[in-house]
């Protein structure tokens, strides 16, 4: 037998060991990815953080029947709410979002129940979100329950909402080569601010966008770095931190990122705003109430988002531009709204500000980009 | 006899000369009608486009290959190189053009920017052989009126006649 | 150099021949004939960038060309095959006098009113069969505005291209542009809007514990009314809090519900145009 024949012999057995042993003995996480055996990964109730990640590891594995039968208040609503309650009662982010991962902290317990505090981290197509829930947690016999904390719905009582239902279409000449012939005029858009800041992960250019024309627009705004001999460094496009669709003298902030370059290496910013006219609907109408500019340590905008049409909105964005005294521009940011925006129903937004640039602000101006189902942005 | 030679030795020159002869170009002083000022760097392209497009026309005729006009024709330049073309081909022949000298002027760039008209007189020599044959050659000298229109990254050369000297 | 010297000869050479007469000038599109000379049967073909075209031809006889053979404006020449012989020449055919089509380019299609010189239009004028005639012909350029005023620029063409530029009118509505040559006319239309807001001003009213603002009905500075969906952005600023809400004006005027704080101001602007501000429970 020559060395590459013992080789081979060697391998295949030691793959047959391995199998056999993996067989046997199986890893938890194994089991679950091949389908079987998620009552592995839990454990006994035996203490309040027990009972508390037994129910994230439910909601993970969407063993809702099983999450929602180990708690201690499932009397007190019913199945199809507790599943709405995380899932979303509307089409919104939260339908299809996966619960990326947990914790629990516990915050005060005594011998028959306990507050714990569970941040569940939600992982969406725009990026993550994290919903934290403080659960009261009760023992019961010889194993602890969650007393799940269910967020109702508010229901707006039935009425009628009167819309003067504003919308654009447009037709597009066709398709050929009729040079001469007239087409549509793309929408006229221009940047009214821009301002480049660097920042740890790179370079940040912000700006705001006005139409200043009479038809609604599709807009995107590009960049191009130069370094200081004039040649290209790095071009970016403003991808979803910007309100795509502008109505006639309407103003969107825009955030343009470059990871990983340092302002001092820039010479000059070619600014590419781009717009293309786009059939749009002027509804619906979204106030934003209450901001309220939170000052460093945990520098924030709060306010609330209410829904001033009788359409239920799917997915809200909050942009908001923050000013210095002068009104100069120091900072944009923005919040996906996890949860669909109904009539008249006020829900609360929080976009975090760097505490660096906090103490600069002294205004802001918000505006909420809207998807709602059968519409466009 | 003498003709005979004559013509078999440009047969065998014409395309070395193609290979090797660039064109002399000119370039006048813009002398434009229209209100829209014309930048240096859209001249450049302008001029650079339309001599590039006197080389796909020189390969489109040669091979009988229309589809080599694009993208430097568009429109009625290329609808009308192009048929001619396929005319060539049915009737067995090919055209080999060279062209030998250009003196170029661009004379309007339409106020919307969405047009720009050249004049440019032409020395070109005309070579129409069927297949391996050559059937006649000749020296031209005339005027072209050209009008390139901007497509996404260049110009394309839209109307291409050759006019009254 | 000496490929020059060859080509020279060879161009030369069917100068000499008499077998083949061509017209001194064609136009494109019309008939005409080449005569020959001699016996047998020959070949003629004339080829040019525009066209190619083949014909068997009886020597000593013409060769007759209908209207609508050779239609392509350019350089040709007409080759005779005659058996090893060959000689040709060179002509030149010219476009079509009359005016068929227009290549009008007016741009833009949309413009805010009162603007000097902004709209501007280029006309090309071909034959019918698409050659740009590029003798000068006389082209009539006219805006004529919805209220019924009119502007009017009769402009000659040269190298085949004329062009204007036109001011939009103070009122809005929509333009008719029009290029007219020789009973063949091209019309776009040129939609005159409103600009800017112009002494945008609020009003506000208390409405069931809470506060309707709403502007008057909006104008831009020559009286034209600013076209509804566009967006007026209202702001209430009250207890170092703030509620901002972007509202498409509707039959004229933009109108909001805001929460109603005693002493509370409220500011209105559309785009970069700011409007009045006015204090909530002190009176204006």
């Amino acid at each position: 037998m020559n060395k590459g024949n013992l080789l081979a012999l060697v391998l295949a057995a030691a793959t047959v060991v391995l199998v056999a042993v993996g067989t046997v003995w199986p890893v938890k996480a194994a089991v679950f990815y091949a389908g079987g055996g998620k009552e592995g990964l839990l454990r006994p109730s035996s203490t309040p953080e027990e009972a508390v990640e037994n129910l994230g590891t439910q909601i993970r594995l969407l063993a809702w029947e099983k999450a929602y039968e180990s708690l201690s208040n499932k009397a007190e609503f019913t199945e199809p709410e507790f599943l709405h309650d995380l899932t979303g009662y509307a089409l919104s982010l939260r339908t299809y979002a996966t619960l990326d991962s947990f914790e629990v902290q516990p915050l005060h317990q005594s011998a028959t129940d306990a507050e714990m505090r569970m941040k569940l981290r939600w992982s969406t197509v725009v990026g993550t979100f994290q919903d934290t829930r403080d659960l009261r947690v009760v023992k019961s016999g010889d194993h602890w329950a969650v007393d799940w904390p269910l967020v109702k719905e508010q229901h707006v009582p039935p009425q009628v909402i009167p819309v003067n239902y504003l919308r654009w279409d447009v037709i597009y000449r066709g398709a050929g080569d009729d040079w001469g012939s007239q087409d549509v005029e793309a929408p006229h858009v221009r940047i009214i601010d821009m301002h480049p800041v660097n920042r740890a992960e790179g370079v940040v250019v912000m700006g705001e966008l006005l139409n200043e024309d009479v038809v609604p627009a599709f807009v995107s705004v590009r960049a191009t770095l130069l370094a200081k001999n004039g040649s290209p460094l790095a071009s970016e496009g403003s991808f979803d931190m910007i309100s795509h669709t502008l109505l006639p003298k309407q103003v969107t902030p825009f955030v343009i990122r470059f990871p990983d370059v340092d302002l001092s290496q820039v010479g000059s910013i070619r600014m590419q705003p781009l717009s293309v006219l786009v059939s749009a609907s002027a509804d619906p109408v979204i106030e934003v109430q209450d901001q309220k500019f939170n000052p460093a340590p945990g520098a924030s905008l709060t306010g609330q988002l209410s829904n001033q049409s009788g359409q239920v909105v799917n997915i809200a964005h909050v942009l908001s531009t923050f000013y210095d005294k002068n009104g100069q521009l120091v900072w944009v940011g923005g919040q996906y709204i996890d949860r669909a925006l109904q009539p008249q129903t006020p829900v609360a937004f929080h976009i975090a500000i760097p505490e660096d640039l906090a103490k600069k602000i002294t205004n802001q101006r918000t505006v909420v980009a809207t998807y709602s189902s059968g519409s466009s942005l | 006899m003498i003709k005979r030679i004559l013509v078999m030795s440009c047969a065998l020159a014409l395309p070395l000369a193609a290979l090797a002869d660039q064109p002399t170009v000119q370039v006048k002083p813009p002398e434009l009608q229209g209100s829209r000022p014309l930048e240096k760097q859209t001249e450049a392209a302008v001029i650079r486009d339309y001599l590039q497009s006197w080389k796909s026309l020189r390969s489109a005729f040669d091979l009988n290959q229309p589809e080599l006009l694009s993208p430097d024709f568009v429109g009625t330049a290329r609808e009308k190189l192009a048929a001619t073309i396929d005319q060539q081909a049915k009737l067995g022949i090919h055209t080999r053009y060279q062209d030998r000298t250009h003196d170029l002027q661009i004379v309007f760039y339409s106020p919307e920017g969405l047009s720009i008209q050249m004049i440019d007189n032409v020395g070109y020599d005309e070579q129409v052989l069927d297949h391996d044959k050559i059937l006649a050659t000749k020296r031209i000298e005339t005027r072209y009126v050209v009008v390139l229109t901007p497509s996404d990254v260049r110009w394309s050369v839209r109307i291409f006649q050759a006019a009254a000297k | 150099m000496l490929i020059g010297l060859a080509l020279a000869a060879v161009s030369m050479a069917p100068a000499q021949s008499v077998h083949m007469s061509l017209p001194p000038s064609v136009t494109a599109g019309s008939a005409f004939s080449i005569p020959t000379a001699g016996s047998g049967k020959a070949v003629l073909y004339i080829v040019g960038q525009g066209q190619a075209i083949r014909r068997d031809v009886q020597m000593g006889e013409a060769t007759m060309f209908p209207a609508g053979a050779l239609y392509n404006a350019g350089e040709y020449l007409a080759i005779l095959v005659n058996g090893a012989s060959t000689e040709s020449a060179g002509f030149y055919v010219s476009p079509a006098p009359q005016p068929e089509t227009l290549g009008f380019l007016a741009k833009p299609s949309r413009l805010p009113v009162g603007i000097r010189g902004g709209i501007s239009g280029a006309v090309y004028v071909f034959d019918t069969y698409h050659n740009l005639i590029t003798t000068p012909l006389p082209v009539s350029l006219e805006l004529a505005n919805a209220s019924g005023t009119m502007q009017s620029h009769t402009i000659t063409t040269r190298n085949g291209v004329a062009w204007t530029t036109m001011d939009s009118a103070a009122k809005e509505g929509p333009a008719k542009f029009v290029a007219r040559i020789a009973g063949v006319s091209s019309t776009r239309v040129i939609d005159q809007v409103p600009g800017d807001p112009c002494g945008l001003t609020i009003t506000a009213r208390p409405n069931n514990g809470k506060v309707t603002v709403q502007t008057a009905p909006v104008h831009d500075c020559s009286g034209n009314p600013i076209p509804d969906g566009t967006i007026v952005t209202f702001t209430e600023t009250y207890n170092d809090q703030q509620s901002t809400v972007d509202v498409p004006i509707k039959q004229g005027i933009a109108r909001v519900d805001m929460p109603a704080y005693p002493g509370a101001k409220i500011s209105v602007a559309s785009g970069v145009v700011a409007g009045n501000e006015i204090r909530w429970g002190g009176g204006k």
